[in-house]
């Protein structure tokens, strides 16, 4: 079977032709690991202004991407859709995504040694876009560009909701744009509406009026009602939830964001003096450790005290935990954990238990002074950057990318599938998601769209910054000085003035 | 110069074909200069790869601690010695080195009497071999994974050993994470609960080496099994047990990944070990020059304690359980 035939022709090869056909055949293969080890082939093809629109999505086909991001919904859903953007594009992507303190550690690591490992990254505004906005290339380059696709709806400030653009895109210098706004989270109060309802008699027969939210209800009325149902559970009424709880667990930023709620309710409080909308690098002395900061935290501390008594080690996410487990009556929460509050496969406070309303007012007998007292608004809002390292066709490449994720259609096809947070107005213009935002809802975060885009983050009520580029260590200061506060190791006036030794030695002022 | 490699060459094959050290061959003729630079040449690759990820980072390492590093933008720059000087007012890092220390004397003191006690019952016993792998398990889980599961079970919500702590009246609503009082127990039990087998496992093994004749002998002399325990058990135990502390005592210094789970360094900063804090200065903030200055200090200190622990080891009262073994 494995003879050879008859009559075979045998061609000897010379040692020569053989050491030839090896070293090409190694320097193809060393080539093809080169190309791999690059992870891009950028197969650019050349594209006018004039060009059709495919031309101008197909320009980069065979190029490969890779997005840095958080775990958010978006990601998640993007993720699972990329075959339509690499159908439309031929570019491939790679979405990576953590916990946001691992993805701000990662990113910073590649920006800061000018690498450009992740061509796109999640900007979320003040942990990322603050202390490397220099990292990321301008837009507005791209946004002008004919030979490339731009969006129907375009770019500009109105494209999107109120302030998202400057929240995440523009940083120290007004009109540089270095990311488009991705998703968000936009604090909003959730409350147990069941709760309130069957405790509002014994309410009001004790404070004089009656347990209900309003967007007219203050930072007071949340500690009447927190320590009202702290009593009654202290009375052995283990079944009644804890009034109120906060943001106090291992990620610094969230409890920065938790106690700048109230300080900006009560005369739109902030911590500079300077455009709080784009920062500073050079901010100035703080103003932490003044008459009202002081005050503020006083009270900040007295809610503190009658809230949930695990306020320490709940973040975020272990806050709406203990929420959804019917802990809590109530919760200053971002609006993109409505889905998983709404969810009654794993929520004692859904099938209408829960309503949505804006954040509380400030009491106007807290403000020092003659400051307005707004519903202080925060919000994180996630941007998409291009890593200005990268090479430059690659940045175009991942321009496309941006543009398509933040498209309309994308922030739709969101918010249907894993409840995304849009951050594009004409997403709401479509009937089906104005029928979602009344009970029974397809979309459970719409729910609360009045109280977040209709309401928190129109001005007065919304605060963006603090953007300064020592941002994360600004938020480990505060983190650390309230929690010290809370704790009983320091009085108000004492964690207000280390606030402001530490903030005023960080900004070298 | 090729003669003489060849001349070493044939030397060294003489040496190898003998099956070892030739005894038949002259002494010098492994120490000759000539024989000396071969054996440099071939370590040199090693010494080089080992040169490059430990020497050039050790000294980089020292050049960032003197300067205001800006990684990808302005440079580097000289500041005066800045990230030492600021190292004697800073609050958090004098913190740091005292829980540091507190947490490693607790891992270790609860780690060290349960893992011999661990040991003790385990040697000979019927079961040894399946016990000592269910033992051994929690030390094969990757420490962030054991961080994760522990702050399941720790949180005041769902979890399984809060409602345990709660139910026998240790806990109230608070979670032992959430309260600067318990969180540093917290996490020295998750420490304990991972590490503990390792001591298990090293004692074990110096278990299985006390000599027999000594422990008889001293039965004969009318010991029962506490004294025969702390007379001659205990002193054979001591070079393994150091070891043993040696290498937990120097993971306590490097081993930060349960606690960024669990607390990330707080409540109030109650568990922010110096550790922590240095991740938290170099790679949160991205001061680098800081970062690298205090983790200068914590590599000469645990320089300085593992040659304490060592000296410690080599001590008469060591030197003489193990002659004694001899």
């Amino acid at each position: 079977m494995f003879r050879p035939p008859a009559n075979p022709y045998y061609k000897k090869i010379s040692r020569r032709r053989f050491l030839q056909l090896g070293g090409g055949v190694a320097t193809a293969m060393g080539a093809g690991s080169v190309a791999v080890g690059l992870n891009s082939m950028i197969v650019s093809r050349p594209v006018y202004a004039q060009s059709s629109e495919d031309a101008k999505w197909k320009q980069f086909a065979g190029s490969k991407l890779v997005f840095m991001s958080e775990n958010t919904p978006p990601s998640f859903a993007i993720r699972d859709n990329l075959k339509e953007f690499y159908d439309l594009t031929g570019i491939e992507v790679e979405i990576l995504t953590d916990g946001l303190p691992t993805v701000q550690q990662k990113i910073g690591v590649d920006l800061r040694g000018g690498k450009a490992d992740f061509q796109l990254n999640y900007v979320q505004d003040k942990p990322i876009g603050a202390p490397f906005a220099d990292f990321y290339e301008d837009l507005t380059k791209y946004t002008q560009d004919d030979t490339l696709p731009q969006d129907p709806d375009g770019y500009e400030a109105d494209a999107w909701f109120d302030n998202f653009l400057t929240a995440c895109g523009e940083y120290y210098t007004p009109g540089r744009i270095v990311a488009f706004p991705y998703d968000c989270a936009v604090a909003c109060t959730f409350y147990r509406q069941d709760v309130y309802e069957k405790l509002s008699p014994d309410f009001e027969a004790e404070y004089g009026y009656r347990m209900e939210f309003t967007k007219d209800t203050t930072w007071k009325n949340v500690h009447d009602f927190a320590a009202f149902c702290t009593k009654v559970r202290n009375d052995g009424n283990k079944d009644v939830p804890y009034g109120y709880a906060q943001h106090h667990g291992t990620f610094a930023w969230t409890t920065q964001l938790d106690i700048q709620r109230m300080m900006f309710a009560h005369g739109r409080w902030t911590e500079f003096d300077v455009d709080d909308r784009y920062g500073s690098k050079e901010p100035g002395p703080t103003k932490w450790g003044d008459e009202q900061s002081v005050l503020l935290m006083e009270k900040f501390k007295e809610l503190a005290d009658v809230s949930h008594p695990d306020n320490l080690a709940n973040g975020t996410l272990e806050l709406n935990t203990a929420y959804a487990a019917g802990d809590v009556a109530m919760q200053v929460q971002y609006h993109e954990f409505a889905a998983s509050v709404e969810d009654e496969s794993n929520s004692r406070a859904a099938g209408g238990k829960t309503a949505y309303a804006v954040c509380p007012k400030g009491e106007q007998d807290w403000i020092i002074g003659d400051g307005e007292a707004v519903n202080g608004c925060n919000c994180g809002i996630g941007g998409i950057g291009i890593n200005s390292a990268a090479d430059e066709k690659l940045k175009k490449a991942a321009y496309l990318f941006a543009s398509w994720s933040v498209s309309k259609s994308t922030q739709l096809q969101v918010l249907k599938k894993l409840g995304g947070t849009p951050t594009r107005p004409s997403v709401l213009e479509e009937p089906e998601v104005a029928a979602a935002r009344q009970r029974p809802s397809e979309m459970p975060n719409a729910l609360t769209f009045d109280a977040v885009y209709d309401h928190g983050i129109k001005d007065p009520h919304f605060v963006l910054g603090p953007k300064i580029p020592e941002a994360n260590e600004y938020h480990n200061i505060i983190l650390t000085e309230v929690q010290r506060c809370l704790s009983g190791e320091t009085d108000p006036k004492e964690a207000c003035g280390q606030i402001k030794l530490q903030v005023d030695d960080l900004n070298e002022v | 110069m090729s003669e003489a490699i060849n001349d070493a060459f044939v030397s060294t094959k003489a040496i190898f074909r003998d099956g070892g050290l030739a005894i038949d061959e002259p002494a010098g003729a492994i120490n000759t200069p000539l024989a000396n630079r071969f054996y440099f040449y071939l370590m040199m690759p090693a010494i080089i790869v080992l040169a490059c990820i430990t020497l050039y980072p050790f000294f980089w390492l020292i050049f960032m601690s003197l300067h205001k590093v800006d990684m990808g933008t302005a440079g580097d720059s000289w500041n005066h010695f800045k990230n030492w000087t600021r190292l004697v007012d800073d609050r958090k890092f004098i913190q740091g080195w005292t829980l540091l220390l507190k947490y490693s004397a607790l891992c270790m003191l609860f780690e060290v009497v349960m893992g011999v006690g661990l040991a003790l019952i385990l040697n000979r016993s019927r079961w040894e071999k399946l016990l000592v792998t269910v033992f051994l398990m929690p030390m094969m889980m990757a420490p962030v994974i054991a961080g994760l599961v522990w702050y399941y079970l720790f949180n005041s919500t769902f979890g399984w050993y809060h409602w345990l702590m709660q139910s026998v009246g240790i806990l109230g609503d608070r979670s032992i994470l959430g309260d600067k009082a318990t969180a540093m127990w917290g996490i020295v039990m998750v420490d304990v609960w991972q590490w503990t087998p390792l001591i298990v496992l090293i004692t074990l093994a110096g278990l299985k080496r006390v000599p027999r004749d000594q422990l008889e002998a001293n039965m004969v002399d009318g010991a029962g099994e506490i004294r025969n325990f702390f007379q001659i058990t205990l002193p054979n135990l001591y070079p393994f047990l150091l070891i043993a502390i040696l290498l937990r005592f120097m993971d306590n210094f490097r081993f930060i990944d349960a606690i960024l789970v669990l607390t990330g360094g707080g409540p109030a900063n109650s568990t922010k070990i110096l550790p922590t804090y240095l991740f938290d200065v170099s790679f949160t903030f991205f001061k680098l020059g800081r970062g690298a200055a205090i983790a200068l200090t914590l590599l000469i200190v645990t320089i300085i304690l593992g040659m304490i622990l060592v000296k410690v080891f080599e001590s008469p009262t060591t030197s003489k359980s193990r002659t004694s073994e001899e």
